[in-house]
């Protein structure tokens, strides 16, 4: 019995880290694959996010008016950015973006610690998901199932924004023939901004959502950072359903690992990554494909 | 105005790919209604001539003007925007768009009781519109080659700039693609700029015909009749 609830805690841990992974690792994808710029910043966008929803709920804001401001802020962050750093470089290699991002990497981290200094926060949740909820014959936060529940509703959402409207469709052809998209009409700045701003808002929901289950601290985006980059690069850069793969295949190879051998979880995902790319060089499905 | 009834008009473009000096000097028009057609051998630089016009490849020197306003070295979303329908030679469907949303993307409302919708695209194409739900990049060559007009159509432009559509095609391919912009292009009194190595289509569809040379010069114009008559001046323009 304690066998099972165990394996059931295990698993849906595994899907709420996963989830959190996708939704991070989906934005750098997005930025990635309609900008062709890899968003050294991202995890620090992520910690932002985290730390917005902290001062917000701490200011004494209901945790899901929080939910919804602390990524537009984020958002909004990244419209800063993407106009005065990202803009410019446009015509330039993608190396400029790189160090530029890596350079906003510690920036934004540095304001981080200036703003709320060292010392890991914790945001403090409504009363009732601090409880726990009898499910599959275990106990389960109810924080916890938010977390799935809102990650499924992102993730469904971003999928219906991208199949059903208009920008959607415009965000896939931009993915693939960016030129020709422009020939039918579409000032393709507005396509670089939507999708820095997108992904800035993906980085702030994961941030926020991601604020409970671990400590917020200066570093937290740093281990995301990573994370993600193993989740796009294992599941194919710009491939947003090999993200969904990757994300959960090292949200449950880190919860696996954590649970079994604390110290080595990273090391087991970097060794997994490096398996799959020796077999599949190109990711899982492969470069490119938005959809 | 002489310029009032010109579509599109070139005047002495120059345009380079960095150091590479591929357009020396290239002036033609097209006036409204007319369907010109560009012909020459590989390389000589028609479709970077196309790429100038859209502003992909923008001259350096030079002017054009579209339909009277001046739009040398817009970038293409403007040069769109006047209503000029860019088919490229690689055809460029969207992979991962259906049929029905590769065309969404590029319609636009059009005037009169001739505007192209999807649903007109749909009746004069049966073929996309058996296919409408099915990712455009799994149709056939000529199937997508009927998707890039379609889309090219549903803009309702003021030109359409055709890069070899017979390009890579079969016979019965290009006589079927002949067939429509013949019937869906010209017959409706859309502009055409059509780039052609296979005088057969351009003297099809086109009735008049700048031969163009190395480095983009144009080395003579002439009618539809006039290359029929005179077969051996295409013999001696497309010799290599
Ligand atoms: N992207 C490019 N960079 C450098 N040179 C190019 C590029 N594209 C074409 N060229 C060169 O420009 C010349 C004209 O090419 P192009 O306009 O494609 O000719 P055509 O369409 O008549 O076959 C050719 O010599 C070709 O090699
Ligand atoms: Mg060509």
């Amino acid at each position: 019995m304690g066998g099972v609830s165990t394996a059931i805690d295990i698993t849906l841990n595994s899907l709420v880290l996963g989830g959190v992974f996708l939704i991070v690792a989906i934005g750098l994808n997005i930025i990635y694959g309609l900008s062709r710029v890899m968003n050294l910043a991202h995890g620090s966008l992520y910690a932002l996010g985290a730390y917005s929803g902290y001062t917000l709920v701490s200011t004494g804001l209901n945790f899901f008016v929080a939910l919804l401001l602390a990524p537009l802020l984020v958002g909004v962050a990244g419209l800063l950015i993407e106009r005065t750093v990202i803009a410019p470089m446009r015509s330039r290699s993608i190396v400029y973006t790189l160090i530029l991002t890596y350079g906003l990497m510690f920036f934004i981290d540095g304001l981080i610690k200036y703003t709320w200094g060292n010392e890991p926060r914790f945001i403090d949740l409504p009363a009732f998901m601090r409880e726990t909820l009898p499910i599959l014959g275990t106990h389960y936060p109810v924080f916890r199932l938010m977390t799935l529940l809102i990650t499924a509703v992102v993730m469904a959402g971003l999928m219906l924004f991208l199949s059903r409207t208009k920008t959607g469709m415009t965000l896939r052809a931009s993915s693939t023939i960016p030129e020709m998209v422009s020939c039918l009409g579409v000032n393709m700045k507005y396509v670089h901004i939507g999708a820095f701003v997108l992904g800035s808002v993906l980085a702030g929901i994961a941030g926020i959502i991601a604020g409970p289950l671990t400590t917020i601290d200066p570093i937290m985006g740093h281990e995301m950072l990573i994370s993600s980059f193993v989740v796009i690069v294992i599941g194919g850069l710009g491939s947003l359903r090999g993200a969904v793969i990757a994300a959960l295949l090292i949200g449950a190879v880190q919860t696996l690992a954590e649970f079994f051998i604390t110290d080595l979880a990273m090391v087991i995902v970097y060794m997994l990554m490096a398996i799959i790319l020796a077999i599949k060089p190109r990711g899982i499905l492969g470069e490119g494909k938005f959809e | 105005m002489a310029r009032k009834n010109k579509i599109l008009d070139i005047e002495d473009i120059h345009t380079y790919y960095g150091e590479s000096y591929v357009i020396q000097g290239l002036s033609l028009y097209v006036e409204e209604h007319e369907a010109v057609s560009i012909l020459g051998r590989n390389g000589v630089g028609k479709t970077t001539t196309l790429r100038s016009v859209m502003g992909l490849t923008p001259p350096r020197e030079g002017k054009i003007h579209i339909d009277g306003t001046q739009t040398t070295r817009w970038p293409a979303h403007k040069v769109s925007r006047m209503g000029v329908a860019y088919v490229p030679a690689e055809r460029h469907i969207f992979p991962g768009l259906s049929v029905e949303e590769n065309l969404l993307l590029a319609a636009r409302p059009g005037r009169g009781k001739d505007a192209w919708d999807l649903e007109k695209v749909y009746r004069q194409f049966p073929i996309l519109s058996d296919r409408r739900k099915q990712d455009g990049s799994t149709l056939s060559g000529g199937e997508q080659q009927m998707l890039a007009i379609g889309r090219a159509l549903v803009s309702n432009p003021k030109i359409i700039i055709l890069d070899e559509p017979s390009q890579g095609r079969s016979p019965l391919m290009v006589e079927m693609v002949t067939d429509v912009v013949r019937d869906f292009c010209v017959a409706s009194g859309i502009t055409l700029l059509v780039v052609e190595q296979n005088y057969r289509m351009a003297l099809n569809v086109a009735t008049r015909h700048y031969l163009m040379g190395t480095k983009g010069r144009i080395e003579g114009i002439a009618t539809t009749s006039e290359l029929r008559e005179d077969p051996q001046i295409i013999q001696n323009h497309l010799a290599v």
